[in-house]
C-alpha cells in the first residue's frame, strides 16, 4: 500500500504519452488506410503465383480465399469455362491431371479452356459464401456448377442438427441468417468473419497465414511445437518475416494421398464397404439446397451463363431402403432447375468401380464423365451459344 | 462483453451517438445506466440482480443515514417502540417497512421452498438490522449494514467455497462426521454458483460511497439513476479502475463538454490498451501457459523467463484493460482515475504499490490501513497494519492460499524496503537502476505464487528455479524483442529523451505501427486476467 502521506490518486490522463492530436490521428488513419488498400494490390503483383492448365488450389491453401479470388481474377483474361463445386470438382482422390476439368480440356482440343475452380471441403452453404464474398471476378463467364446431393443426404450433412459440429470453411457460411443450428460460433467470431469478408486487407493477412505460417497467426506460429514428446519448438528463434518467400506454395509434386498410385485411389467396395443407408432431408427445409438455389441466382445475376451438372452420385452406394429418398431429392432438384429454365444435365451413374466413395469418381470415372459431358447435346448447345442467358426468375431467400 | 471484441464495437457505435444525441435532454443518464446494465447483462443477465440489489440498498442506506443525527444522542427506544414517536418521519416509515419486510421474509422462509431459505434468511437479517438502524437513529448501524451486505455478497460468491473446503478439511482432520454444505447448494431458483464478473470492483465502489458519506467526505447523491450509473458505469464496471464517488459522481451532474480532444485522447488511450492486450498480453500468455501448465517439464531458464513473461503479461493485460476503459470513458468526456504508472520502474515496494493498480491500493490505504491506525502508532503497529492490509489485498485477488502468500510476500517486501530506505547508504548510494531491478525481481518472485495453479505447483517452480537443469527455454525471440522494446520505451520516457518521444513524428509512427501490428500479428480473443477477481 502507498503510505497515507504518499501521493493521492493521480489525476493525470496519460502515462507514456502516446497521445495524438486530431491532425495526427487523421494522418495516422490516412497512412494505415493507404497501406491497407495498396498492400494487397501490390502484393498480387509481387508474389509469384504459378498456375498451369490443370492448376487447382492446393489442399493446404483450401481456406485461402484471397488467393482463390486472385486465381479467378487472373484467369479471367483467357475467358475460360469455370468448373465450380466441391471436392468432386476439385478431385479428392486424383491428381490434377485426373480431374474432370483436365479431361474436359482434353475433349475440347483447346477450342475451349476449362479451369478447375473447385475447393476441397466445400459444400453449398460455403460455396455460396465463397462466390458471394470472394468470387467477384465471376462475371459474364460460362460456369459449370456441380450439384452434389450428398449434402442433402442426412440432417448432419445438411448442418441441421442442433448439436455443435465442427466443419470445414465455417468462415464462408451465413453467420446470422439463415441460422445454421449446428454452428455455434460466438458473436465475436461471427462479426470478425463478416469484417474479414468485407476488408480485403484482413483477407490478405489470412492469405499470409495460410501460405507461409501453417494457417496460424504469426505469433502462434513462433510458438508452434513439432508434436513430439518431449516437444521441440522449431520456430521460436526464427525470424517470421524471413518465412515469407513471396511465392505461393504449390501442391507437392508427389502427393501420397492422391492419384492412381495412392492406396486411397481404389473402388469404394474394395475396402469392404457395403451400400449405406442415407436419411435424405426434405428439399423444402434443406439449408444446403436453399444455399444452392441462392448461388444459382447470384451467379446469374452477375451475368454468368450457368450450366448445372447434377451428380452423378454413386447410386450403387445407396442401400435399397434409401433409394426412394435419394430419388425424391434428385428429382426435386431436377424439377426446380427445369422449372427455372436453368440449363442442366443429370448424368446417369458411372459404373460402380469408378467411384471411390459416395460421390467422388476415380481418375477413369472423371475421364468417362468428361467424355459423356462433351457428348451431351444440351451441353454443347450451352457451350456454343454466344450469349443468351436464360434468366432465372424464381425468388429465393438470400441472407 | 470485452473491449477488444467486435460486439463491443457494435455496442459502442450504438451507445455513443445516442448518448451525444441526448445531450440536451435529461435522458443521457438513464441511457448510460441502461447501456451499462446491458453491457453487464450480456455476460449473464441473472447477475444483474446483484448489481441492482447492491446499488439500491446502498442508495437507501445513505439516504437513511442522512436522516440520522451526526452525533449519537439519547434515544427513547421504549417510546419509539410503543408510541411510534420518531423525530423523523422517514425513519419511522423505514422502521415500519423494515419490520414488516422482516416478518414477511421470515414467514416466507419458513413456509417457502427450502432452496430459498438461505437467501431469505440473509435478506431478513438485513431488514432486521435496518429496523434497528431506524429505531436507534444511528448512522453507524447503516454503515454496518452496507459493509456487511457488500462483504457478504463478496464472501459468499468469492470465498465461500474456499472457506467451506478448508473448514471441512479441518473437520475431517478432527475426525468429526459433520460437514458444511457446499455454497452451490445455497443458490436460490437453481441458479448456477458462479463468481459474478467484476463483483470485487462494483462492491468496493459502492461501499466506498457509503463509507465516504459516513465520514462526511462526500455529499449524499439524491438521484438514484445517477448513483446507479456511478456504480455500474460500463467502462469500469468489470475490472475498474475502482472509482470514488467524490471523483466520478460530480462528472455525472452535467453533460460533459464535447471536445475534439476528448475523442483523440480517448482513441489514443484505447489504441494503446488494445495493443497491450492483443499484441503483448495474449502473446505472452501462450508461453506462460505452456510452462506454468506443466512446470515439471521445463528447466530453470524456461521457468524464469515464464515468470518474467507473466509479470509483463499481467501488466499488459490489466493496464491494457484500464487504458481501454479510460479511453472509452474519455470518448464520452469522462475522466477515470489513473490506475498504472510504469510499476516496473518502481524503486521500492511502497513505490510499486503507488504505481500498480493505484485505485485498489489507495482503496485499501483509505479504508483498511488508515482505519487500522496507519503508521501513527509506532513501528510494530505500522507493520501489523501493513501485514493485515496486504493479507486482505491478497485475499481480494482470490480465494486460495497462493494469493495469501502473494499478499504476505508483498507485506514483507514493503517492510524490508521501508527499513532499507531509512539507511542513508541505500537511499543515496545504491543506484536507481539497481533498486529498480531488485524490485522487479522481487515482484516477479511473488508473481510465481499468484500465477501458479496450486501451492504445490508454486513451491515446485521455486524449487526448480534453483535446482533444475539449464535447458533451452525455447522462448520466441519476437516475444523477447517486443517486451524489451516496451521496457526500453518506459525507460526512455522517464529519461531526458522524454521530449523526443512526444514529437508528432514519433507519436504518429507509433500509432501506425500499433494499428498495423494489431492487424498483422494479433491472435485476437482471450478474456482479461482481472475479470476473475
Amino acid at each position: 500500500m502507498s503510505e497515507e502521506k504518499g501521493p493521492s490518486i493521480p489525476q493525470a490522463l496519460f502515462v507514456n504519452e502516446v497521445r495524438l492530436t486530431g491532425r495526427q490521428w487523421a494522418l495516422a488513419a490516412l497512412i494505415v488506410l493507404a497501406i491497407a488498400w495498396l498492400t494487397p494490390v501490390l502484393w498480387a503483383r509481387l508474389e509469384r503465383f504459378q498456375t498451369g492448365p490443370d492448376y487447382r488450389i492446393p489442399y493446404s491453401l483450401s481456406k485461402d480465399y484471397w488467393l482463390y479470388e486472385r486465381r479467378l481474377r487472373e484467369s479471367s483474361a483467357s475467358q475460360p469455362v469455370v468448373v465450380l463445386g466441391d471436392s468432386v470438382v476439385w478431385g479428392e482422390y486424383v491428381l490434377p491431371d485426373g480431374t474432370w476439368s483436365h479431361f474436359l480440356n482434353q475433349q475440347s482440343d483447346a477450342s475451349k479452356k476449362f479451369i478447375n475452380s473447385g475447393v476441397n471441403g466445400l459444400f453449398p452453404l460455403a460455396l455460396e459464401g465463397l462466390v458471394r464474398y470472394y468470387g467477384g471476378a465471376l462475371r459474364n463467364r460460362q460456369i459449370i456448377l456441380h450439384c452434389n446431393v450428398l449434402w442433402m443426404s442426412s440432417p448432419k450433412a445438411d448442418l441441421q442438427t442442433s448439436k455443435e459440429e465442427k466443419f470445414n470453411h465455417s468462415r464462408l457460411v451465413p453467420q446470422f441468417s439463415p441460422r445454421i443450428p449446428c454452428y455455434k460460433a460466438d458473436d465475436n467470431e461471427r462479426l470478425g468473419i463478416i469484417a474479414e469478408r468485407n476488408l480485403t486487407f484482413l483477407a490478405w493477412i489470412a492469405h499470409l497465414q495460410n501460405a507461409y505460417f501453417d494457417q496460424k497467426s504469426i505469433l502462434a506460429w513462433t510458438l508452434e511445437d513439432d508434436g513430439n514428446d518431449p516437444p521441440h519448438y522449431p520456430n521460436c528463434y526464427k525470424n517470421p518475416l524471413a518465412q515469407i518467400s513471396v511465392a505461393v506454395p504449390s501442391a507437392p509434386v508427389e502427393d501420397p494421398e492422391r492419384g492412381p498410385k495412392s492406396p486411397r485411389h481404389k473402388p469404394w467396395f474394395e475396402g469392404g464397404n457395403k451400400p449405406a443407408a442415407f436419411e435424405f432431408v426434405e428439399l423444402d427445409s434443406s439449408l444446403q439446397w436453399g444455399a444452392f438455389q441462392r448461388l444459382v441466382k447470384l451467379l446469374q445475376d452477375r451475368g454468368n451463363r450457368v450450366f448445372v451438372v447434377l451428380g452423378p452420385f454413386n447410386e450403387h452406394f445407396v442401400a435399397d431402403e434409401s433409394r426412394a429418398g435419394y430419388q425424391k431429392v434428385h428429382d426435386g432438384v431436377a424439377r426446380w432447375l427445369e422449372k427455372n429454365q436453368v440449363p442442366h444435365w443429370s448424368p446417369e451413374a458411372l459404373p460402380s468401380e469408378l467411384y471411390a466413395d459416395a460421390s467422388h469418381p476415380l481418375t477413369a470415372g472423371y475421364e468417362l464423365l468428361a467424355r459423356r459431358t462433351w457428348q451431351k447435346a444440351e451441353f454443347q448447345r450451352w457451350l456454343q451459344t454466344p450469349y443468351g442467358l436464360t434468366r432465372f426468375t424464381n425468388s429465393v431467400n438470400s441472407e | 462483453m470485452l473491449f477488444h471484441t467486435w460486439p463491443f464495437l457494435v455496442f459502442l457505435l450504438v451507445v455513443l451517438p445516442v448518448f451525444f444525441a441526448l445531450r440536451k435532454t435529461r435522458l443521457w443518464i438513464p441511457w448510460l445506466m441502461a447501456a451499462s446494465y446491458f453491457f453487464y447483462g450480456w455476460w449473464n443477465p441473472y447477475y444483474l440482480i446483484l448489481v441492482v440489489y447492491s446499488t439500491t440498498l446502498d442508495f437507501f442506506l445513505v439516504a437513511l443515514m442522512d436522516h440520522c443525527p451526526n452525533e449519537v444522542g439519547n434515544v427513547n427506544v421504549l417510546e419509539r417502540l410503543t408510541r411510534f414517536r420518531f423525530d423523523d418521519g422517514v425513519l419511522r416509515a423505514a422502521f415500519v417497512v423494515s419490520i414488516l419486510a422482516t416478518v414477511t421474509i421470515l414467514a416466507w422462509a419458513t413456509a417457502g421452498p427450502a432452496t430459498l431459505r438461505p437467501a431469505l434468511a440473509f435478506l431478513g437479517l438485513v431488514f432486521l438490522l435496518m429496523a434497528l438502524g431506524s429505531l436507534f437513529s444511528n448512522r453507524r448501524i447503516w454503515l454496518l449494514i452496507s459493509v456487511v451486505n457488500n462483504l457478504a455478497l463478496l464472501l459468499f460468491f468469492k470465498y465461500a467455497h474456499f472457506v467451506v473446503e478448508n473448514l471441512n478439511f479441518t473437520l475431517s482432520w478432527l475426525h468429526t462426521t459433520s460437514r458444511l454444505p457446499e455454497p452451490a447448494t445455497l443458490m436460490p431458483f437453481g441458479f448456477t454458483y458462479l463468481l459474478p464478473v467484476g463483483i470485487s470492483f462494483f462492491t468496493f465502489q459502492s461501499l466506498s460511497y457509503t463509507i465516504d458519506f459516513y465520514f462526511g467526505k462526500v455529499e449524499r447523491e439524491r438521484n438514484f439513476l445517477r448513483f446507479a450509473t456511478f456504480v455500474c458505469f460500463f467502462p469500469q464496471l468489470m475490472a475498474g479502475p475502482i472509482e470514488r464517488a467524490k471523483h466520478l459522481l460530480p462528472q455525472f451532474r452535467t453533460f460533459p463538454p464535447i471536445r475534439l480532444e476528448n475523442f483523440t485522447d480517448g482513441l489514443s488511450l484505447f489504441l494503446v490498451g488494445l495493443f497491450k492486450k492483443l499484441a503483448l498480453a495474449n502473446y505472452l500468455s501462450f508461453y506462460v501457459e505452456r510452462v506454468y501448465d506443466n512446470p515439471k517439464a521445463f528447466g530453470a531458464p524456461a521457468l524464469m523467463l515464464a515468470t518474467f513473461a507473466f509479470a509483463w503479461q499481467i501488466f499488459f493485460d490489466f493496464s491494457g484493460y484500464t487504458d481501454m476503459a479510460r479511453g472509452v470513458a474519455r470518448l464520452m468526456g469522462f475522466n477515470l482515475i489513473l490506475n498504472f504508472n510504469n510499476p516496473y520502474l518502481a524503486t521500492g515496494l511502497g513505490d510499486f504499490w503507488s504505481r500498480w493498480h493505484i485505485s485498489l491500493s489507495t482503496w485499501f490505504r483509505d479504508y483498511v490501513y488508515i482505519p487500522l491506525g496507519g503508521s501513527k502508532h509506532g513501528a510494530f503497529k505500522t507493520y501489523r497494519n501493513l501485514f493485515i492490509t496486504f493479507l486482505v489485498s491478497g485475499l481480494w485477488h482470490g480465494a486460495a492460499w497462493t494469493y495469501v502468500i502473494w499478499g504476505l510476500l508483498h507485506a514483507l517486501g514493503v517492510m524490508i524496503t521501508r527499513e532499507l530506505e531509512r539507511s542513508g547508504f541505500y537511499r543515496d548510494r545504491v543506484p536507481k537502476l539497481v533498486k529498480q531491478i531488485a524490485v522487479f525481481i522481487f515482484v516477479c518472485f511473488a508473481w510465481i505464487f499468484f500465477r501458479a495453479d496450486s501451492l504445490s505447483d508454486a513451491t515446485l517452480i521455486v524449487n526448480r528455479l534453483f535446482t533444475a537443469a539449464w535447458q533451452d527455454p525455447a522462448i520466441p525471440v519476437l516475444m523477447l524483442a517486443l517486451t524489451g522494446l516496451v521496457w526500453l520505451y518506459q525507460f526512455l520516457h522517464e529519461s531526458r529523451f522524454n521530449e523526443w518521444l512526444k514529437t508528432g513524428l514519433v507519436r504518429v509512427s507509433l500509432a501506425v505501427f500499433m494499428l498495423l501490428y494489431l492487424c498483422l500479428f494479433s491472435s485476437g480473443g482471450g478474456t482479461f486476467i482481472y475479470f476473475q477477481f
